[in-house]
């Protein structure tokens, strides 16, 4: 194990530890807070794959941006803080079953997959390579990316409107 | 360079940019107090050595005298934590952040930023939004109505605003096409972009204000709503992290205005002086400080010229004034660029 | 790599998207008159049909990026789809205008019109996109505005619910499908479907996580066009969405759903044609026996549980999975025939299916429920109204002379001629089920008189033209169909292969 995977399974394991956290606390505000950690380690695991644009954007938009909202919303809504999430029914068995099978198909595929493997490069800058991809291979599709916000756009006002 | 030089200057840098950093707050202080006495006809501190300019060391010593106090309904960890990230974040935006073009010293070619990240306009946005962090965990730890008031006001402020800075950047962006800060200073050696850009210049310096929480946009903190805002409940050290978090982000908002917009170390007419190589990077690297300290002055000014924004002004402005004027601006520089292309 | 001259291929998305803004704008200009918004989505809409004909009969990649690879297929099968989703948009725009559900909402309707403008948007390009990320980005366009549009009338608890459940089932089968095409690009390292057949052509490799992220991805589909097991959203959301929107999802947002699962698998997994037009299939599974048992459990289950609905509107939810099941047979049958018959039965189920709400929310309208209950007599009080409603429903079940019969007929044409005759049966008998339910609303329309309550609606001009226009193709095309045939059998071709 050399020291990238050391880092690695640093990352994926704040990862996974803290959205264990997230899902399992009671207290919604304490969620949000480890949700924090989950966005930090996948933001972690981005820049060690060389994709240091998306990790920077990840940061900016769910640490800086989504989280705050829902956290805004935690804290706007006052009495969330002290409710207990948890609905009434709950199915231990079925759902460990259902779960565990889950787990074990996606662990063999993952495990067994001949996954698709290019020669490791040397890490450069994405940031114009992405830009050049969005704005020349991709142009349609990031136009419809700007029609998908402003959508969402009207949504929300149209949500949010009495 | 091996490895073990590269650590070693860059440890020397970071300590060499840590301590001019905390010398110039606790100097800004200093200085705030006397424009403020200024502008109000008084004196101002003049007691702590010659004209009070030992005044900022007996603040921190009064501060670190104090008692610490935690409310009793406080959640005690994420309270201690918050005015550390708010350090944190005000500290690390420095390292990308260059004071002048590289020199040479004892034959290494050092480049006078702690970090020459390739994204560092990135990197200082997202430090940014981490920023949020400590005012919304400092006002929902600290178990009061006012703190908690302030800090939902602060981060919808600092969100709201923080989209204007960002389509602000983009200007900056496309003239230098990268998002190095070297490089976009570099990009201003003729000419600087709030010359090219003055819509985005005015955003950008707008959106910096309200991003810092200075007045006219400090209505997280407003002492006649809400005692002391986000941080009523803090005493001693942890308060001082926070006073020392504004002042340090005022400096990093005005390096940030001068990197962007003021051509960083450049100066139209330098080529024109004559210096020779060196002589030229110190005139460089004064020009530098010299607008960071106008800039800084530029803060104090304002705070104690202008009135405070009532909160639903302080949102139309954000949203309905300055984020269409950045739009406008983006698209200015997009002309400009087609034009001369 | 010059994409300006692919432009002319998507003039009608261009012209819908011109629409969305000009209608935004107007919203936002003139307030006040907000009856022209509706006349705006039918002129951009009409528009976007001429270009749509015009465009009839190119087969192009437009927005290629290299050789064989583009992001659009611009060919008859989507040009099929688009036309569908553009007639079915025109009837809902009509459908709004006199709808009091969305007239209780005054000052919300720029945003009405804009959403539907969106989704048609979001259709337009997953009926034609050859690229996953398109494919997923158009359906999450199509979703997002129908999240909001079937919880539109925020007064209305049902509606909220709706749109919350809507949401909530949509967004993990979304996530799932992501899942599924994230496997798959770190399979083949291409996300374009065309190139995805290549790879597979050369490489023979049975692998689980393959098929894992097939069905992945057609989970995301099987919620588009609710099939079973993703179908839990279907009677809920459509029961408590407008009748405008639930009509909608009816109809367009399942044709799209069944154009990119088409696109899908033949693009992907179509390694050559036998003989009598059977697609031959890169055999990991056999997707013949996975669509055929998708099918018979999904038509069975909408057809029983229909049976005990009183709330037409849930009923017609029902049987509108009862009918997506129907429609994949079609697909099942794994041949350009049964392609065929599946626009045949798409070009009818649209206008009788319409037809059907329309007449549901006309009388919503009136008397302000669904309940199966409240139509006692009103065959008599209505006779026009109720006779068209019976006519819908009678082309729903599939009986001659109406268009339904042909739409069955041709889909059990080509199950016979699969030789899949225990299917045809099987999905024979569904039909007969679907009789009762269907036949139920009619006993109570005519047979059972209620003395107390005689309601008269007075059909407007419009409304009544409009009616004109969903029943006479139902009737036509129960007796001259050869054009629809026709035209269907030219539309089944299919770019790239």
């Amino acid at each position: 194990m050399n020291i990238y995977d050391l880092i690695f399974y640093l990352f994926a394991a704040l990862t996974l530890i803290s959205a264990f956290f997230v899902v399992t606390n009671k207290n919604i505000v304490h969620s949000a807070f480890y949700l924090l950690f989950t966005f930090f380690g996948v933001a972690g695991i981005y820049v060690l794959l060389g994709a240091d644009f998306v990790a920077i954007v990840q940061l900016i938009v769910y640490v800086g941006g989504i989280l705050i909202l829902l956290l805004f919303g935690v804290m706007l809504t006052n009495k969330i803080t002290n409710v207990e999430i948890k609905t009434g029914t709950i199915n231990i068995f079925s759902a460990t079953i259902g779960v565990g099978l889950f787990a074990g198909v996606l662990l063999a595929a993952v495990l067994y997959a001949p996954w698709k493997v290019t020669l490791l490069q040397e890490p450069v800058s994405t940031t114009g390579i992405l830009g050049n991809l969005l704005m020349n291979e991709y142009v349609l599709v990031f136009e419809l990316l700007g029609i998908i916000l402003l959508i969402a756009l009207i949504g929300a006002a149209s949500i949010a409107r009495r | 360079m091996n490895i073990t030089e590269i650590i070693i200057v860059s440890l020397i840098k970071i300590v060499f940019v840590l301590g001019i950093t905390l010398l110039t707050v606790a100097y800004l202080v200093y200085f705030e107090r006397k424009i403020a006495a200024w502008a109000q006809n008084r004196i101002g501190p003049n007691r702590v050595g010659w004209q009070g300019i030992l005044q900022p060391f007996a603040d921190v010593f009064k501060l670190l005298l104090k008692e610490d106090i935690v409310p009793e309904k406080a959640n005690r960890i994420v309270h201690a934590i918050a005015p550390m990230i708010a350090l944190f974040v005000a500290f690390t935006t420095y390292a990308v952040i260059p004071i002048g073009p590289n020199v040479n010293i004892f034959g290494y070619d050092i480049s006078l930023v702690v970090a020459d990240v390739n994204m560092g306009v990135l990197y200082v946005l997202a430090l940014t939004s981490l920023g949020v962090y400590a005012i919304t965990f400092a006002g929902w730890s600290s178990g009061s109505k006012y703190s908690l008031l302030g800090g939902i006001r602060s981060s919808a402020q600092m969100i709201s605003y923080e989209i204007s800075m960002g389509f602000s950047i983009g200007g900056v962006l496309l003239l230098a096409e990268s998002l190095r800060p070297i490089d976009i200073v570099n990009s201003q050696a003729g000419l600087w972009n709030a010359i090219i850009q003055p819509i985005g210049f005015i955003t950008f310096v707008v959106s910096a204000f309200a991003e810092t929480n200075r007045l006219p946009f400090d209505l997280p903190e407003a002492e006649p709503e809400l005692v002391g805002g986000f941080h009523t409940e803090y005493s001693s050290m942890k308060f001082a992290g926070f006073f020392l978090a504004e002042y340090a982000n005022m400096i990093i908002a005005s390096a940030m205005i001068v990197t962007l917009y003021l051509g960083g170390w450049h100066l139209p007419f330098e080529q024109s002086l004559g210096l020779s190589g060196s002589w030229l990077t110190v005139f460089q690297i004064t020009s530098f400080f010299v607008k960071m300290g106008a800039m800084l002055f530029f803060f104090i000014w304002v705070r104690w010229s202008i009135p405070r924004f009532r909160y639903d002004q302080l949102m139309n402005l954000g949203w309905k004034v300055m984020f269409p004027l950045s739009l406008i601006n983006i698209i200015w520089v997009a002309v400009i660029i087609m034009i001369t292309n | 790599m010059n994409f300006t001259s692919d432009l002319y291929l998507i003039y009608p998305e261009i012209v819908l998207t011109a629409t969305l803004i000009v209608v935004v704008l107007f919203d936002l200009i003139f307030k006040r008159s907000q009856s022209w918004l509706p006349v705006l989505s039918l002129t951009g809409i009409l528009a976007a049909f001429i270009f749509v004909v015009m465009q009839y009969g190119t087969n192009l990649p437009a927005f290629e990026y290299s050789t064989k690879n583009s992001l659009l297929s611009i060919d008859n099968l989507s040009t099929y789809f688009k036309g569908i989703i553009l007639v079915t948009s025109f009837f809902i725009v009509l459908f709004s205008i006199f709808s009091s559900e969305i007239k209780s909402c005054k000052d919300r309707h720029g945003e009405y019109y804009s959403l539907l403008v969106g989704m048609m948007i979001g259709m337009f390009f997953l009926v034609s996109s050859n690229d996953l990320i398109l494919i997923y980005l158009s359906m999450e366009l199509l979703s997002l505005s129908s999240y909001v549009l079937s919880g539109f009338v925020k007064k209305s608890i049902r509606n909220s619910e709706a749109s919350l459940k809507y949401v909530i089932y949509g967004s993990v089968s979304s996530g799932i499908m992501l899942f599924g095409i994230s496997l798959l690009y770190g399979l083949t390292g291409t996300t374009n479907l065309n190139e995805i057949n290549t790879i597979l052509r050369g490489t023979n490799v049975i692998d689980i996580s393959f098929i894992l992220s097939i069905f992945m991805i057609l989970a995301g589909f099987g919620f588009k066009i609710s099939v079973v097991p993703f179908h839990f959203w279907t009677p809920d959301v459509y029961e408590g969405s407008p009748i405008t929107i639930t009509a909608y999802l009816s109809v367009a947002s399942k044709a799209a759903g069944f154009a990119v699962l088409i696109r899908f698998i033949k693009s992907v997994f179509f390694s050559g044609i036998s003989q009598g037009g059977y697609w031959n299939l890169l055999s990991y599974f056999d997707w013949q026996v996975v669509l055929v048992l998708i099918s018979i459990v999904t038509m069975t289950l909408g057809n029983f549980t229909a049976l005990w609905q009183d709330n037409l509107k849930r009923m017609l939810a029902y049987s509108s999975i009862a009918h997506a099941g129907y429609i994949l047979l079609g697909v099942a049958v794994l041949s350009d025939q049964g392609i065929t018959s599946v626009l045949i039965y798409f070009a009818i189920y649209m206008f009788m299916n319409l037809g059907a709400f329309l007449v549901v929310m006309l009388i919503a309208n009136k008397i302000g429920s669904e309940n199966i209950d409240d139509y006692r007599g009103l065959g008599y009080s209505i006779p026009f109204l109720g006779t068209v409603l019976a006519i819908f429903l009678v082309s729903l079940t599939g009986l001659p002379p109406t268009a339904g019969f042909i739409a069955k007929l041709y889909l059990f044409v080509a199950l016979v001629d699969a030789k899949m005759i225990v299917v045809a049966i099987i999905a024979l008998l569904n039909t007969v089920v679907s009789l009762y339910y269907y036949i139920r609303v009619l006993k109570n329309m005519y047979l059972v008189k209620d003395v107390i309550k005689t309601v008269h609606i007075q059909l407007k001009p419009l409304s009544f033209v409009t009616i004109l226009l969903l029943v006479i193709p139902v009737l036509l095309f129960g007796i001259y169909f050869t054009p629809i045939v026709d035209f269907a059998k030219l539309s089944i071709q299919i770019l790239g292969l």
